[in-house]
């Protein structure tokens, strides 16, 4: 394998191989311990519990009370604020993400042209994503404010009656999607990333046969992005449907959050709820495993499909 | 079209940046201006007495900086350390398992932490660590997963001979580890702490779920604090509010820009990573 091994005499190799080897075999799960450690105690077995969880009724003071499948049973058919609750996170989730990366390629797109100043466009693009989501979300909450927020003034300077946003059942999730697109700074950074990762000499080459800007843009550009989209897809949507602390503090400031009307509730906050506020352990730990039974899926569905549109460089296209 | 190109980019500047003018300007407005919730974009008044009044009022605003300094810096180093050794073992240590085990770590990336969230809840409450910051810091110093898969990768490209040469010399594993492999490393274990710093810095539901007393609180979870002390229907003291989210940003910002060049350096390396 090395040379050094190789040069020594191979009687001596043969000899010496096996007690190095459980040696080395120690030492790997002596180093690796705490994290072999940690996923039994943190992950393994907590995941089993709440598996068993989930078919129980607990309250964290009796004993878990065995139900079977009836918190999930009562889930679909017998909770109407969980169905609002998966429409909303789902509304949530496949407006934020797409709009995000349509605005990030686009300002990817602006910021990689050879421009003075660049260097500052690309600063103010990132910077939001350096607020914490507690502060992002207090300033907010004053720019939606309905009378005297930055949002409704500007408007208002254009004859617009802004609406009353976080107030409003019909405005509320459109407001926690303009915070999330704010925040394009990391799709920004990985997509503009992807972009300098392009050969020139494709360009070159659209150029000679004769393609303009916008045609460069969709047949060298954007075909080249793909694998960089396709990961902040995933990305995206996954942390999309575990959204939280916006929720929490925007929506109601843990007094009642999800308002108005549950037009807000999304499932991490209802599963919050359920847990911390009404000690529904069971019930908490039955929504945990639908919300993974969700992102199961839709991962699975993105890297299924990405075959039809991802294009790898190194792919050899089998016809 | 240049122009244009110019234009648009400054619109998306303004865009993104005016709500950060406006948190600095709203910390340095007088309590007056504060009530009535009407801010300009650029400072008017200069009030500040406010950073000073933010750690004299009722809610202990130092102690939420030194609990955030606290968990923080535990949460990188624990992290940073203990990740670094586990992915080295996994790199270069070879073991029957090992690469069933490192199935399992990944396979553990697809797990949203809401399904442990419960269970962890209990066990640490019947370790008496509800109301301390012991849950949030500890689970560090078991490694992440991630961190692991993102510095194995790295460690897989660093070349072999320096540490066979080490062990040859007579080094023992975790020595080649601590001396060799991990100064080399600098890079990956920067862009971890970076990763693992800001995580912890703004963590809101883990302070929330596990902490009461607001002596106990992290700043991240000390301004939702502030935040709500106005009681219901009163408007919330909009810049004191706003003095807890700068101190909760800037050290954001110092972090990624003295990390920024590294970042970048682990990025080339992970990008050039298929062979």
């Amino acid at each position: 394998m090395t040379a050094t091994l190789d040069r020594a005499p191979a009687s001596l190799r043969k000899a010496g191989a096996r007690a190095p080897r459980n040696r080395e075999a120690l030492w790997f799960y002596l180093l690796a311990s705490p994290w072999i450690i940690g996923f039994v105690v943190l992950t393994l077995g907590p995941m089993l519990a709440s598996a068993y969880l989930s078919l129980t009724d607990w309250d964290l003071f009796t004993s878990p009370a065995w139900v079977g499948l009836d918190n999930y049973v009562k889930l679909f058919t017998a909770d109407p604020v969980f169905w609002k609750v998966l429409g909303n996170t789902a509304f949530y989730s496949f407006l934020s993400v797409p709009l995000t990366m349509v605005a990030s390629v686009g300002v990817a797109y602006l910021l990689n042209k050879p421009l003075r100043g660049k260097r500052i466009f690309r600063t103010a693009v990132y910077l939001p994503t350096l607020v914490p989501m507690v502060a992002t979300s207090v300033l907010f909450v004053w720019m939606f404010a309905p009378d005297t927020g930055l949002i409704n003034s500007f408007l208002a300077l254009f004859g617009v009656d802004g609406p009353a946003w976080l107030l409003d059942a019909a405005w509320v999730k459109p407001a926690l999607i303009l915070v999330s697109v704010w925040q394009i700074g990391t799709s920004v950074m990985l997509l503009l990333a992807g972009m300098q990762g392009i050969p020139r000499h494709l360009y070159e080459a659209a150029a000679l046969d004769g393609a303009g800007q916008w045609q460069q843009f969709r047949h060298v550009t954007l075909p080249m992005l793909t694998p960089v989209i396709f990961f902040n897809l995933v990305m995206g949507i996954i942390g999309a449907f575990q959204v939280f602390a916006q929720i929490y503090i925007m929506t109601g400031n843990g007094r009642s959050m999800g308002g108005p009307d549950n037009a807000s509730m999304m499932i991490v906050p209802y599963l919050f709820d359920h847990a911390f506020r009404f000690n529904h352990m069971g019930y908490a730990s039955a929504i945990a495993w639908v919300l993974f039974v969700i992102l199961l899926a839709l991962t699975l569905l993105v890297i299924r499909s990405s075959s039809l549109w991802v294009f790898y460089e190194n792919e050899v296209r089998r016809k | 079209m240049r122009a244009l190109h110019y234009a648009t980019l400054t619109v998306i500047a303004a865009l993104c940046t005016a709500p950060l003018l406006f948190m600095v300007s709203m910390s340095l407005s007088s309590d007056a201006t504060s009530a009535r919730g009407e801010f300009s974009l650029f400072p008017t008044e200069w009030e500040f007495g406010n950073f000073v009044a933010a750690f004299t009022s009722d809610l202990p605003t130092g102690s939420f900086l030194l609990n955030s300094v606290i968990l923080t810096g535990l949460a990188v180093a624990g992290q940073v350390f203990v990740s670094a050794m586990v992915a080295y073992a996994f790199a270069r240590l070879r073991a029957p398992g090992k690469n069933a085990l490192f199935v399992v770590l990944l396979s553990t990336l697809m797990l949203p932490a809401e399904i442990t969230l419960i269970p962890q809840f209990t066990l640490f409450s019947e370790l008496g660590w509800v109301d301390t910051l012991l849950p949030l810091i500890v689970p560090n110093f078991f490694g992440g997963a991630y961190n692991i898969f993102l510095m194995r990768q790295f460690v897989s490209r660093i070349p072999r001979e320096l540490d066979e040469a080490a062990s040859l010399d007579g080094l023992g594993y975790f020595r080649v580890f601590t001396r060799i492999v991990l100064p080399m490393m600098k890079p990956a274990l920067i862009a971890v702490g970076i990763f693992t710093f800001s995580w912890n810095w703004g963590w809101f539901m883990g302070p929330l779920i596990y902490l009461s007393s607001q002596e106990n609180m992290p700043l991240a979870l000390g301004v939702q604090v502030m935040y709500a002390t106005g009681g219901a229907g009163q408007a919330p003291p909009w810049n004191l509010v706003m003095v807890g989210s700068l101190l909760l940003t800037l050290p954001m910002i110092v972090v990624y820009f003295f990390g920024q060049k590294y970042m970048h350096e682990l990025s080339v390396t992970a990008g050039s990573d298929q062979k």
